[in-house]
Order: C-alpha cells, then structure tokens, then sequence
C-alpha cells in the first residue's frame, strides 16, 4: 500500500503475488492460481469502517487511494468543491456486487437480490464513492477501455483541466481481482501458465511469454495546473504533454489485431503534434504484460512509429506489478520520474520477432521525454507524453 | 536545463453539428419508429419476454420488440450481445443517413458511447451453466461482449474506425458525458467526426436491483405526476453522428442541428438517491448553457431525467428553478421515458435524439401518462399531441445518475446560413 | 427466553449481520433504540435491505407502500411487524403503538 512500497516492488526481483481462492470451484484443473491481490491491506486509516460499510472492494481501494494522493499533493481539507473534477477507470467493475446479484438471484429468486450489492455493482461506483469522500463536485467520469482505461483517463483528465471545466482533477484507476474473474480470465488463457514447478511467470516481451499475471488494486492521481502546484510549493512528479488513443478495427472482440500500422502512424503523428520526434523521447513505458499478441503488438507499434531507429530504453512494469488494478499507471508515473528499478522480470530471452530488450535495471535520472504506451485488448490503444520534474526546475 | 514547453493540449473551439441519427427502442428498430412513439403520447412500455418476471416484484419493460428479419445490417451478429445489436444498426443508420453507408475508414472519427449493462444479459446466462453444470462446459463466448465497451467497440469494428473509441459508465449519465466528450474531441480538433451514443440491454439482475431498491413501478412511469410511483426500465441504442461544421459544409452535408454546449458536475451527497435542491444538477445544465454562449433565458425546451420516481422528479423540479426561476413552469419539458423508459447507459443517447427530432420539426413531443401533476413540481408538460413551437431555438436535455453524475447537453436548431 | 424476545434478538443479529454493522452486537441494540436519524443513523438503503433480509428470514411480502419510518422505529416496532405479517396479516403496525 502507498509509493513507497510500489517503489520498492519496482527495484525489486518478485512480484508478489497470493493463491487465489479456489473454494468456490470456478477454476479448471492445471489452470493459473497466482494473483496480485490487496488481501489483509488494512485500509482504516483511509476510509473509516462506517464509512466502509456499504462500499465494494474496488469502491475502498479507490477512496484510500484517492486520500493518500490528496495527502501527497498538499489537498487535505482543499480538495472537495465544483472545480474538482474526477475521472475513474476500470476494465470489469465491481465483480463481487455484480457475482452477489447473479448467486442471490439464481439461489433465492429476484426479490432476494441485496439494495446494498446492486447499489455498488455499477461501473462508476468508485468515481462516486471517491466523490462523497472528497466533495467533489465537478465532472465525474468512469472510463471503461479494457486495459487502455488508464492511460485514457489522464488524457480525458487533462482535457477538463485545459478547456477550463475542471481545476483538478483525481484521475485513476481501480479494479478488483477476485476468484470467479481470475478463473474466467484463465478460461480465455490470458494469464501465465503455471510451469513444471508450478510458478506462474509473466514474460513481457520474452520469446516464451504466455500470458500475463492479473492483479488488483488501485491508484489516483492529482491532476492539476502547473501554476497552481507552484503556488501550493508542492512539487510535482511528471507533467502530461500530449495524449493520443486510437483503434485497431482489425482486433477481434477478445484479443490483438494486426493494426500496428495504423496504430504506429497514430502514434507518431501524436508526438509530432506535440512538435517534438521520435528520437527526443528518452524513455518508453510500455504496457507489455507477458500477453503473448498484446506485447506483440505493443512492440510492432514502437518500431513502427520510429520507423525502424533505434528505441531509448523501454520499461514493462507489469512484470512487477500485474495487469490491472492501477499498478501500470502508478508505476509509469514512477518510471517518468526517476529512481532505481530492477530488472525486467520474467525477461530471458529476446523475441526475434520482436526485437525488443526491456530495461534490465538501474538508476534512471527524470526523463525530459518519455512515452507511456497500452494497447488493449478489443482494439483501443492509448499513450502519453510525459516530462519530468529535473532538478533545478521552478 | 528544463524545457519550457507550453503542452499544446488543443484550445480550439470548432462548432460541431449533427448530420446524422439512429435509434433502437421499444418503439422498434429506426429512428422512424421512436419518431412515432414519441408523438404519439402513448407509452410503449408494457410486458415483456425476454427474461420470466414471475418472481418479480413488478412486470413491465421497454423491451425492443425483435429485430426485422435479415436485416442486411445485423448479418452475422446472431452471437452478439443484444445491446451490441442495438448498438450497431443505431450507429449505422446514423451514419447512412449522415452519408457513409460502409465505412469510416480514411476518415477522423472516433466512438464515444455510454452503456451501464451492455452484455450483463448474456452474461446471466452464462453464469446459470457455470453454476449448474460443469465449469469447463460453460459456453464462454457468451462472455464475448460482456464487457461495457463492447458496443462502442462493436460499432468501430463494423465501420473501420482508427481514433479514440471510448466508454463512459456512470450509469444514468453514461451517454450524456459520452456526448459531452464526443462534443470536446470534435471541438479540439482531435478528430472530424464522433460517433456519439449508447447502448444498453434488459438484464434480469438490473431489474431486481431496481426493485430491491423499490424504484420501479408496476405501472409504466409516470414522470411528473402527483401519484407517481416510480421508474420503468427500458433499452436500446441511438447514436449522433457530430461532425465538425467545416467537414459536413465541406462534403456538402446538412447539418440537422447543432451541438452547442454541454456540463456535468456531481451530487457528491449519496449514491442513489439524488441531491434534494437539485443544487448540482442545476449546476450541469447552467454549465451547459455558459458553454453555449447563450442565456437561460433563451433555452425553449427542456428534455428532463424525469424517471418519475417521488425523489428525481422533485429534484430534478428544483434545480429547473435554480436555472431557469419562474420559467420552471412554462418552458415545454419532454420525459421521454415516460414513452420508452429507462435506457439507463442509453438514456442520455435516445433522449438527446428526441431533443434533436423537436428542433427539427419546431414541435415538443406529448408526455405520456395520466393523472393529476404534482403541484410542487409543475412543470409544462406537453399531452396528447406534439405541440407547434415556431421558432424553437435551444434545447436541451437533462441527466441524473446513480453515484451523483449529471450531465446535460445542449442543442440549437440548425439555420442555414 | 419468550417468543417476542426471541424474535427481537434474531432481528438484532439480522440487522448487525445484513448491513454489516461491524463493531457492534446485538446486545448493545435497544429494543428501543431508534434505527435512523439519531440512534443507528441508518438511512433509507439500509431500510431496503433490511426488508429484503425480513423477507428472506421470515418468508413474508413486504409492499413498497408498508416500507415507512414508523415500521422501523425500533426493534419492537419492527418485531411487531414481522409477526403481524408472519400471521397473514397486512403487516399493518397500529398507529397508535399499541
């Protein structure tokens, strides 16, 4: 819980991750049991247990994590009010209230459904939830973009900010992992499979990847203008300096297409409207999980926006911290900043197909450019360019 | 040495208009259909099959009666979601109509839709084999478009569409800030065209949510009425074909009205019940109104959430007076879900068609239902018959959403030059 | 142990296990003490999903018209309820709290 332990994980050489829970028999034999879960975190210092009560997991994850960023960004007591705009994502929702609702009424008919669970099985439960904890009382947004979401919701969030609607903005990400979507994600043979040892490993950009490992959790930023944090002295992690989505039509409903041209051209287009090229950016935060066609395609559309030049070195963060649940969007943020980072995990051999070598650990200096990069299932891919705060800066 | 480089997020403010509509409700499938129901003044809610309500606390829906058979824009979608059908055959008669019958390929657009349940209902039913029988003979392509931005991804799909595809789900408000952020891509300059709507389907766990919390009545709604009970949920889909002005004059488009402005905001107070001044969501429609550059006072019809629940309508009542003062009472209100229901992801879509539909034809479409109005929240609503208004000018249209999402949307009657 | 009192202690637990009153046991409920405002601070959800809990528990119907504050005043008002509806009645509660 907390940067810091997300900045630690990052230097590390483990993801950690837990034994899902397979009482409830939604698991086929052999399949994936490893997940990045937020079992046991005690959440009370950031949202009361009254305040608890009616909330579904993603909804808790979400307003702790939107207090802790409050804290961090000098908000507390300041954040609430018409010009604090939120902007949530979330790839499946709340799967518990939604599971509950599905058992009770095939269990005990329709009128045994709970006002409780229904209340918090819509998608933007969080967004509200993180609203009443806040008083926010601006524009409140739930972006669903399958894996893309995150990365969306900063764009969309900056958008507010400059077209005047919002002053800031807690844009994020929350998802929840539990057994029956772990289980239906390894029925699509999305997550890595478990080895002769059993160990499940997420390869990103490995020539023997096999799927990635879901995890859970959550992760807000505050969004705001330059000027303001100044005026605040709080100083800032990473700038946005463009954002850019696009589509890959040829993507069937659950998996990658072959799009990377357009997606690449997309791309590149979006770093020369931001008036810069290709070879200033210093860093690539790439979204590959081990996903065998999502890393692929992750790959194609970086050598196809710097039409073959060589690529500035490149990060996969969710060989650290999983697919899902903020890891990747908190740890880009990180990543654009600076600091030790551990070896790609999971990498051990080169995808000739590919031709890409992630990060193999290190000190990073602040980026002055970096591209934060997610191609997501169904077909929508989004990216950021970054800036980070050097040192000396205002 | 740190770069000060100005991030050149786009300022640019271009006017965007809608050139194209499509609507799948319980009126039946084409805008022509809803176009009849919504003047008619009758409602289109009633029985409904697609799932047994036995053991329901209440037996009436606006369900989207089946789809014309062989329907050249439905071949091959026999195992898509029936909110991924609506979706579709919305998208591509907007887009017929707007001028490109195949594809969007070649062209800058993107999709922005709303959904709350999108495929829940398939879902439900592969949830029933999983627990029945054996796990591993669970039909998973059932699964295939359970996910919320299936429709919107469905819709690209079909029509080859390479910019930003995007779904909001804020439940009610979902195609409301949908249209908003379809309106800023276009305006922005991000993209020529947006495919803005939504699409939702019946689900049998949606139902029984609304009649766990005792929100649906067992009569279609009644929305503004003294002895109104309750919501009736419907579905369905529309879309708005947005274009940038300078795109549809360049192609030699008409543009069939103008998207002016809309705002959002949140109630922040509580997650279902929603604010009881009315004081954001009256917050949302001024912001709309300031983002149009006009005055309240020149806005000439209002299309209300109006659910017909006790709590929205009052709500709802009070914040058209914190907008529009004593005008509250005389500006002809439309609720449209008094015709076809709640579409909840959808609602803010469909509901934004009619608004559309009453500029075109400088008439306000009748209310359906009966009885005496609630004297505390008396609003003009317009029965029997569409009502004449020459000179109809703005419009606009209204969403309230679980979890304290608002969003309105604002329309001008397209004049030619 | 009486009926009455019975039923007033599984109504306690019912309340403290269906909406998750974490920290607080059924002894320490009132037979009195009131459920909203001031006592409990429950809200009108939390009503709703005690009355689908009542249902579930004790196989009644509970009509939207029958879901008002007086019902859930207190513990007592609300056993009163359950046994009238239990013995066929309209699940009506005297007015006068007889």
């Amino acid at each position: 819980m907390g940067v810091d332990a997300l900045a630690e994980t990052l230097r590390g050489s483990a993801m950690k991750t837990l034994t899902v829970d397979e009482s409830q028999g939604y698991h086929v034999p052999g399949a994936s049991r490893r997940a990045v879960l937020s079992r046991g975190v005690d959440l009370s210092a950031w949202v009361s247990p009254a305040a608890a009560r009616r909330m579904s997991p993603p909804s808790r994850l979400a307003v702790a994590a939107a207090q802790m960023a409050i804290m961090q960004a000098g908000l507390v007591g300041l954040a609430g009010g018409p010009s604090t705009a939120i902007v949530m994502s979330s790839s499946f929702g709340p799967v518990t209230s939604t599971e509950q609702l599905l058992d009770s009424a095939r269990r005990d008919g329709p009128m045994s459904v709970s006002p409780f669970a229904f209340a918090e099985s819509v998608a933007n439960a969080a967004a509200g939830q993180v609203a009443i904890a806040t008083r926010a009382q601006g524009p409140n947004l739930t972006i669903v973009q399958r894996e893309a979401g995150a990365i969306t919701a900063v764009g969309r969030a900056v958008a507010l900010i400059a077209s005047g609607r919002a002053d800031r903005v807690l844009a994020g990400s929350v998802d929840e992992m539990p057994p029956l979507l772990h289980a239906l994600l390894g029925r699509f043979d999305a997550l890595a499979r478990p080895d002769a040892d059993g160990v499940e490993v997420a390869r990103p950009f490995d020539a023997g990847r096999d799927g990635f490992v879901a995890a859970e959790g959550a992760v807000v930023l505050v969004l705001e203008k330059l000027e303001a944090a100044r005026a605040r002295g709080v100083r800032w992690l990473a700038r946005v300096n463009r954002f850019g989505s696009a589509f890959d039509a040829t993507a069937p409903r659950i998996g990658w297409g072959t799009g990377h041209g357009p997606l690449g051209r997309a791309l590149a287009r979006t770093i020369e409207a931001a008036g810069r090229q290709p070879s200033e950016v210093t860093r690539i935060v790439s979204g590959a999980s081990g996903a065998v066609d999502g890393d692929r395609i992750e790959a194609e559309v970086l050598t196809e926006a710097w039409a073959g030049a060589p690529l500035p070195p490149i990060l996969a963060p969710k060989a650290h911290v999983g697919q899902y649940g903020g890891g990747f969007l908190a740890a880009a943020m990180l990543s654009v900043a600076g600091g030790v980072f551990g070896p790609t995990l999971g990498f051990a051999r080169e995808d000739p197909e590919l031709g890409i070598r992630p990060f193999s650990g290190g000190s990073l200096a602040p980026s002055p450019l970096s591209l934060i990069t997610t191609m997501g299932s169904g077909g929508s891919a989004s990216w950021l360019l970054m800036e980070s705060w050097e040192s000396g800066a205002a | 040495m740190f770069r000060e480089t100005e991030p050149r997020m786009p300022g640019a403010r271009r006017r965007v208009v809608v050139t194209g509509l499509g609507a799948v409700t319980a009126a039946g499938w084409g805008v022509a259909a809803l176009r009849r129901a919504v003047e008619s003044g009758q409602t289109a809610i009633g029985p409904f099959t697609r799932f047994p309500h036995d053991r329901q606390r209440t037996h009436v829906a606006g369900e989207v009666p089946a789809a014309p058979a062989g329907h050249p824009w439905l071949v091959r979608t026999q195992r898509y979601s029936h909110a991924d059908r609506f979706a579709l055959f919305a998208a591509l008669e907007a887009v017929t109509e707007a001028g490109w019958p195949d594809s969007l390929a070649g062209i800058s657009a993107g999709v922005f839709f709303g959904s709350s349940t999108s495929g829940l209902f398939e879902s439900e039913q592969f949830y029933e084999q999983l627990a029945e029988g054996a796990p591993d003979r669970a039909d998973r392509s059932l699964l295939a478009s359970h996910q919320l931005s299936a429709p919107a991804e469905t819709v690209a799909r079909r029509l080859g569409i390479s910019g930003p595809v995007e779904t909001i789900s804020s439940a009610c408000a979902s195609a409301g800030l949908a249209i908003e952020q379809a309106m800023q891509s276009v305006r922005s300059g991000e993209i020529d065209v947006a495919l803005a709507g939504g699409a939702d389907g019946l689900a049998l766990t949606t139902y029984a949510g609304f009649n766990a919390l005792r929100a649906m009545d067992e009569r279609p709604c009644r929305p503004f009425r003294a002895d109104r009970a309750g919501m009736s949920l419907g579905e369905g889909g529309a879309v708005l074909v947005l274009e940038s002005l300078d795109h549809a004059i360049a192609r030699g488009a008409i543009p069939l009205a103008e998207l002016l402005g809309a705002g959002s905001s949140c109630d922040a107070t509580h997650m279902t019940a929603p604010h009881e001044a009315g004081t954001w969501a009256a917050a949302a429609m001024r912001a709309a109104i300031a983002d149009a550059r006009i005055t309240a006072g020149e806005v000439g019809y209002i299309n209300a959430h109006a659910t017909g629940t006790p709590l929205n309508d009052a709500a709802e009542f009070a914040a058209f007076r914190t907008v529009f003062g004593d005008r509250a009472s005389t500006i002809p209100v439309e609720a449209t879900k008094s015709v076809l229901g709640h579409l909840l992801g959808a609602a803010g879509a469909v509901e934004a068609v009619s608004t559309v539909l009453c500029l075109m034809h400088e008439a306000v479409h009748p209310t359906a239902g009966d009885g005496e109005m609630d004297p505390s929240a008396r609003v003009a609503l317009v029965t029997g018959a569409p009502r004449a208004t020459p000179g109809l000018r703005y419009g606009i249209s209204s969403s309230l959403g679980f979890g304290g999402a608002n969003a309105a949307v604002l329309f001008g009657r397209w004049v030619a030059p | 142990m009486s009926d009455d009192a019975r039923l007033r202690e599984d109504l306690k637990r019912l309340i403290v296990d269906r909406l998750r009153l974490e920290g607080l046991t059924p002894e320490k409920i009132g037979d009195d003490t009131p459920l909203f405002a001031d006592g409990l601070g429950l809200d009108s959800v939390d009503a709703l999903e005690l009355v689908v809990g009542l249902e579930q528990e004790y196989g009644i119907v509970v009509k939207s018209h029958e879901i008002d504050k007086t019902i859930f005043t207190s513990v007592r008002t609300l056993a009163r309820f359950v046994e009238s509806a239990r013995a066929g009645g309209a699940g009506d509660v005297p007015r006068d709290g007889a």
